[in-house]
């Protein structure tokens, strides 16, 4: 049987505005399998940042359970939370989300710093990254110098820096003209294939939807479409 | 944590951060050099000898007792000595150059006065000339004056009648190790000024400004100073008899409460540097919302991103009034030349850095944690979906 990453049971998640209550997610049950590259649609509000979010522990769940890599990340505090998504999630965002004082080095460097790793050590791993990403060149640039498409390179990089199971990336080509975003697509697609790291993505791109192995489509906290081989590694998961 | 963050942020906004460095660094120039005035005020009040009395006229400082009262004073019971102590209030060649003089019985200054050390020239020099003078190393230096050398005065509260200058030999030059006696004075004969009124060759007030009186070793001064008060209840001039500190302490009062002064101005400074600095930061915080965001995103804790907004607070801080304290050393030399006379002693001490230093790192903490804390506290979603 294929092993499961993501595992969440009858998520529900609530937020409350105005004395209002929106259900965001509602009881939702998901699973992608280890090594799989999923993509997550669905229009504006249906709860699939939301969803993203609770899979990489950026927020909790008001109900259910989420289990990724093995571990009930609603059951960990705030610091232990922030230690497991050090090692376990690696982000990537729509905004490109680099810090713009610190170089692209610097931005890569910057989970690194968590890990137990001497400087010679993360530097390291950092030429890694920017090999993998084809920036090598672009290291000592701030991310005003450089072009969107380079940026989300920069923040991929930054991602699987740390050599994480999980990559999640929330709409990584919505800034993207389509060449870059065909580029990132490709990386994304050969850290799956060829890392063999999970990728989920939100995205709204049908074209980027197509380069994931399984699709999964998100309507007012629901799943509307999930493929039937959801675990099946290499079909859909 | 990323460290280095700290001073990138700070850079970001170059002249912000700058304007605000500078501000913090002119609030702690003037706080130190507002300290160290009020410490010299005190250092004279803190230097005095408890075993010494002032009698003075109860009317007045400014008036003068009769020279009679010297001896009457000497029997009182457990009186050791007493001499007396005259304000001169002349100046050497222009007005500005004013520092201070005084006419003393010599032969008692130094016994009196075992502060007062002789480190050039010779006190049996200045003992045996009637014209001779005693002066601080400070002041010598300040005005290049050395043994041998004619200091001429313009008498202030005692001008010549003929308009001419009063003229001082240098016989020796102290030091002294105590902040009671400043070390820009000179010291010359009582008999010299005496004798010159008596010629009448010499205008000014007749008698002796006050005495200084030193108690018997065991003898309780108050209790001298209230013997000395009572023998001359009836006149024909009635004395105010104090300790030295408390003498000292009246000049510090004459200028006004100056320690309270001094205490709300830089109250008020460090209300409005504080208010300042804080705006900075609380604008600085706003803009690194999404930073802080990516940070906990990645995995960094609260405590971490907490830290980094509050470092910057304390590196603007701490630069800051780090500024403003060495601006204020590099002023201390010259201020203490140009203040010498009011403010003997002037200088700004390691024990007002160290306040400096406190202040500082007090506005840093209290600017940048409020910012800090509620940045810190927000969620990574939160932070993450809010725009700069």
């Amino acid at each position: 049987m294929t092993e499961r990453i993501i595992a969440l049971s009858s998520v529900t998640k609530i937020y409350t505005r105005g004395g209002e209550s929106l259900v965001v997610l509602d009881h939702l049950d998901l699973e992608v399998a280890r090594g799989g590259f999923c993509a997550l649609m669905g229009p504006s509000g249906s709860g699939k940042s939301t969803l993203l979010n609770l899979i990489g522990g950026l927020d909790h769940a008001d109900q259910g359970q989420v289990e990724v890599a093995g571990t009930n990340i609603e059951a960990l505090d705030g610091s232990a939370l922030a230690a497991w998504r050090a090692e376990t999630v690696g982000f990537v965002f729509q905004g490109f989300n680099l810090i713009p004082v610190l170089t692209a080095r610097e931005n890569i460097e910057l989970p690194l710093l968590l890990a137990p790793l001497s400087r010679k050590q993360r530097r390291k791993h950092v030429d890694d990254a920017l090999e993998l990403v084809g920036l090598a060149d672009r290291a000592d640039h701030r991310p005003s110098q450089l072009s969107g498409g380079q940026e989300q390179r920069a923040a991929i990089a930054r991602a699987i820096v740390t050599d994480p199971k999980l990559i999640l990336a929330d709409e990584p080509t919505g800034d993207l003209d389509r060449e870059s975003a065909d580029q990132i697509l490709d990386l994304l697609a050969r850290l799956n294939s060829e890392l063999g790291k999970t990728v989920l993505i939100v995205t709204h791109d049908s074209l980027a939807a197509e380069r994931a192995r399984r699709v999964v489509h998100l309507d007012k906290g629901r799943l509307v479409d999930r493929s039937e081989a959801a675990l099946a590694p290499g079909g859909g998961n | 944590m990323p460290l280095r963050l700290v001073p990138r942020n700070l850079l970001k906004h170059p002249l912000r951060s700058l304007l605000t460095l500078l501000s913090l660094a002119v609030a702690l120039f003037l706080l130190c050099l507002l300290r160290s005035l009020v410490v010299a005020l005190d250092a004279g009040v803190r230097g005095a000898k408890s075993d010494r009395v002032i009698v003075q006229s109860a009317v007045s400082l400014f008036v003068f007792l009769p020279e009679s009262y010297q001896e009457k004073i000497r029997q009182v019971e457990g009186v050791a000595e007493v001499m007396g102590w005259t304000w001169f209030g002349g100046y050497y060649q222009e007005p500005a150059n004013f520092f201070a003089q005084f006419a003393t019985d010599s032969e008692l200054l130094f016994s009196m006065y075992p502060e007062i050390q002789i480190i050039k020239g010779d006190a049996r020099d200045f003992l045996a000339d009637r014209r001779a003078c005693i002066i601080g190393d400070q002041l010598a230096s300040a005005y290049d004056f050395d043994i041998g050398q004619s200091i001429p005065l313009i008498g202030g509260l005692f001008p010549r009648v003929d308009g001419g200058v009063w003229d001082f030999q240098v016989a020796a030059i102290y030091r002294s190790n105590s902040s009671n006696v400043d070390r820009k004075s000179l010291f010359f004969h009582y008999d010299y000024l005496q004798q010159s009124r008596e010629e009448g060759g010499v205008e000014g007030p007749p008698g002796i400004g006050v005495f200084v009186v030193k108690v018997k070793e065991g003898e309780d001064p108050l209790a001298v100073m209230g013997r000395i008060d009572a023998l001359f209840e009836n006149g024909p001039q009635r004395v105010q008899s104090c300790s030295e500190a408390v003498f000292q302490a009246q000049f510090v009062s004459m200028v006004g409460n100056i320690p309270l002064f001094v205490g709300s101005l830089g109250g008020g400074v460090f209300l409005a540097i504080l208010l300042a600095v804080v705006n900075t930061m609380l604008m600085s915080a706003r803009e690194q919302v999404r930073d802080i965001g990516i940070m906990k995103a990645l995995g960094f804790t609260n405590a971490a991103a907490f830290w980094v907004i509050l470092l910057q607070g304390l590196l603007l801080a701490l630069a800051g009034g780090g500024l403003g304290i060495l601006g204020a050393h590099a002023v201390s030399e010259p201020m203490a030349q140009a203040l010498g006379a009011y403010f003997p002693g002037f200088a700004v001490s390691r024990e007002t850095t160290v306040v400096g230093l406190v202040i500082s790192l007090a506005i840093g903490v209290l600017a940048a944690s409020v910012p800090a804390w509620r940045l810190s506290r927000l969620s990574t979603v939160q932070t993450m979906r809010m725009e700069a």
